[in-house]
């Protein structure tokens, strides 16, 4: 079976980190997209159609729970992993609050990591799903009452 | 009014056996001494508060019986009689550390509430000494409990440092066993070392990723949810959990337990894990067929639970160190030293104590109580400060 890459965006303000779990997440076939900064996550998802961000909690300027606002207000099907490197499980239910679709304490297995990247994706897929039929019953109903 | 131990000390029969007498009529029992041989023969057997002492006497004078006593019984006031024309004795006395002194002929009244006075200052001293020597093993304890406050926060500061670096070496260590499995690098020469060793990497960055979390774990104050916790339930909990491991070892586990309506204001996950480290740490102590008893114990305001395991007990000189952070008798890589600093720091943060017993050969018992509510305190060393004034004013308070 040939597998289709989720689109990840990995936001962490180590630099080392990012490179490193981009490399391995590239390695089992995801296309991923890196940024350093809650600001540059945003500027991503503006120009590129993602499929799940993994969002570091503890970064300085924009945190990782202002960032998930954003992106939940501005980009509702984009799903978003938090990693919580601290002991901060607080803020970590506090994303899944804020529809965070799940969070994973660093150090974080990369088994781990990749089974709750393929969740996320496939409930975004079937949300995009979702959408589309609906919008196609809409349609098919418009036309109808032509 | 407490028994006084009270001395009278002169050579003339008669004086001293009318005193003795007459003080015996106002509730003063008294021992008697003929001279100051005799006097400090007495005082070698028996404490006594109070010496009444003449100053005149045939053989040791009364002044040299007095530096006697003073030199080697502080505890022990003494006060000279002495006659009209030796007053400048009393004086002398004085200076030699008499209580006070009276001239013959003495008047009753004023020698019973000199001797009830001489008491009373003994009494005092007394009091003063157990504060200070109050005062200066809490002054101690807040020592220790603010040292290991600060050193919490600075191990949890740099844990959360090393935290990020670990990642890095995580996933970089990670990457190298993707790069390692793929088709191209299939052949590469001595690929079982280079495996090994990335083996060792991961392993090592998971002990450290352990003691991260840990110290983090006793920072991590604001997570602690208080509710309302059935002790027993939660000790029987954290039982099941080390059950298989004791069956295993044929370790027998005994519970003491007096079933209690009562539950207490708590946070049971922070609970369950210091009962989970105090068992845990029972099992490593017992060796096969040892004994682990857990009894619970309600007190009103507060529960008790006391872990007993019949192990090899903990040296004397360990036990002051044991709530010590990265204090360990374990092999490096087994334990963490850190388990009943931890312990410790959660036990008090929710108002209770935690104390151990131990004794060679026989075996090691950890009590912990809490109180049944939870007084909130913001600051906890504030708390601890208020508690030892409380303390201190209860213990004085008369």
């Amino acid at each position: 079976m040939i597998k289709i890459p989720t689109r990840v965006l990995l936001v962490d303000d180590e630099k080392d980190f990012v490179e490193m779990l981009g490399l391995r997440l590239a390695e089992v076939g995801e296309n991923v997209t890196p940024a350093h900064s809650g600001q540059e996550c945003l500027q991503v998802l503006e120009k590129k159609e993602i499929d799940v961000v993994i969002l570091d909690i503890l970064m300085p300027g924009m945190d990782g729970i202002a960032t998930l606002k954003e992106i939940k207000k501005r980009f509702p099907l984009v799903e978003v992993i938090m990693l919580t490197g601290h002991g901060t499980t607080e803020s970590a239910v506090e994303g899944l609050k804020l529809g965070a679709f799940d969070y994973l304490l660093k150090p974080a297995h990369f088994g781990e990591l990749t089974t709750k990247l393929e969740s996320a994706r496939k409930r975004k897929d079937e949300q995009a799903e979702r959408i589309r039929k609906a919008e196609a019953k809409l349609l098919l109903r418009k036309s109808g009452d032509i | 009014m407490k028994t006084i131990r009270l001395l009278l000390v002169d050579d003339e029969d008669h004086f001293r056996q009318t005193i003795a007498k007459r003080l015996a009529k106002r509730g003063l029992a008294s021992d008697q001494a003929a001279n100051g041989n005799e006097c400090l023969s007495i005082l070698e057997k028996k404490s006594m508060d109070v010496v009444v002492l003449d100053v005149k006497m045939p053989g040791m004078g009364g002044i040299e019986v007095l530096r006697n006593i003073t030199g080697k019984y502080p505890k022990t006031e003494v006060i000279l009689l002495t006659g009209q024309a030796t007053a400048s004795d009393g004086v002398e006395g004085i200076k030699s550390g008499a209580f006070d002194y009276l001239t013959k002929p003495i008047e009753l009244e004023h020698l019973f509430n000199k001797i009830i006075q001489a008491y009373e200052k003994i009494r005092r001293l007394d009091a003063e000494q157990k504060e200070a020597e109050y005062r200066k093993q809490m002054a101690q304890q807040m020592i220790v409990t603010e040292r290991l406050a600060s050193l919490g926060t600075l191990a949890a500061g740099v844990a959360h440092e090393i935290n990020n670096p670990l990642a890095i070496i995580r996933e970089s260590a990670g990457w190298m066993r993707q790069l390692v499995a793929k088709d191209e690098l299939k052949d590469i020469p001595r690929r079982e070392d280079f495996v090994k060793a990335l083996d060792k990497v991961e392993k090592g960055v998971e002990r450290a990723g352990r003691i991260t979390h840990q110290l983090l774990g006793f920072v991590g104050k604001s997570e602690s949810a208080i509710t309302e916790v059935n002790l027993m339930e939660l000790t029987e909990e954290a039982i099941q959990l080390v059950t298989h491991e004791a069956q295993k070892r044929e370790i027998k586990i005994v519970r003491q337990m007096e079933p209690s309506p009562d539950t207490i204001w708590s946070d049971a996950y922070q609970i369950r894990q210091v009962l989970l480290n105090l068992l845990t740490n029972a099992l490593h102590a017992v060796n096969s067929e040892g004994i682990i008893t857990i009894a619970m114990e309600d007190f009103g305001d507060s529960q008790a639970i006391t872990v007993s395991d019949t192990g090899q007990g903990i040296p004397r000189e360990n036990l002051d160190k044991i709530f010590e952070p990265f204090f360990s008798t374990k092999s490096p890589g087994q334990g963490t030293g850190l388990g009943l600093f931890v312990s410790r720091g959660i036990v008090e943060k929710l108002g209770g104590t935690i104390e151990v017993a131990s004794k060679i050969g026989q075996g090691t018992r950890f009590s912990i109580r809490l109180p049944k509510q939870l007084k909130k305190t913001d600051d906890y060393n504030e708390s601890r400060g208020e508690n030892w004034v409380e303390k201190i004013k209860s213990r004085f308070s008369e």
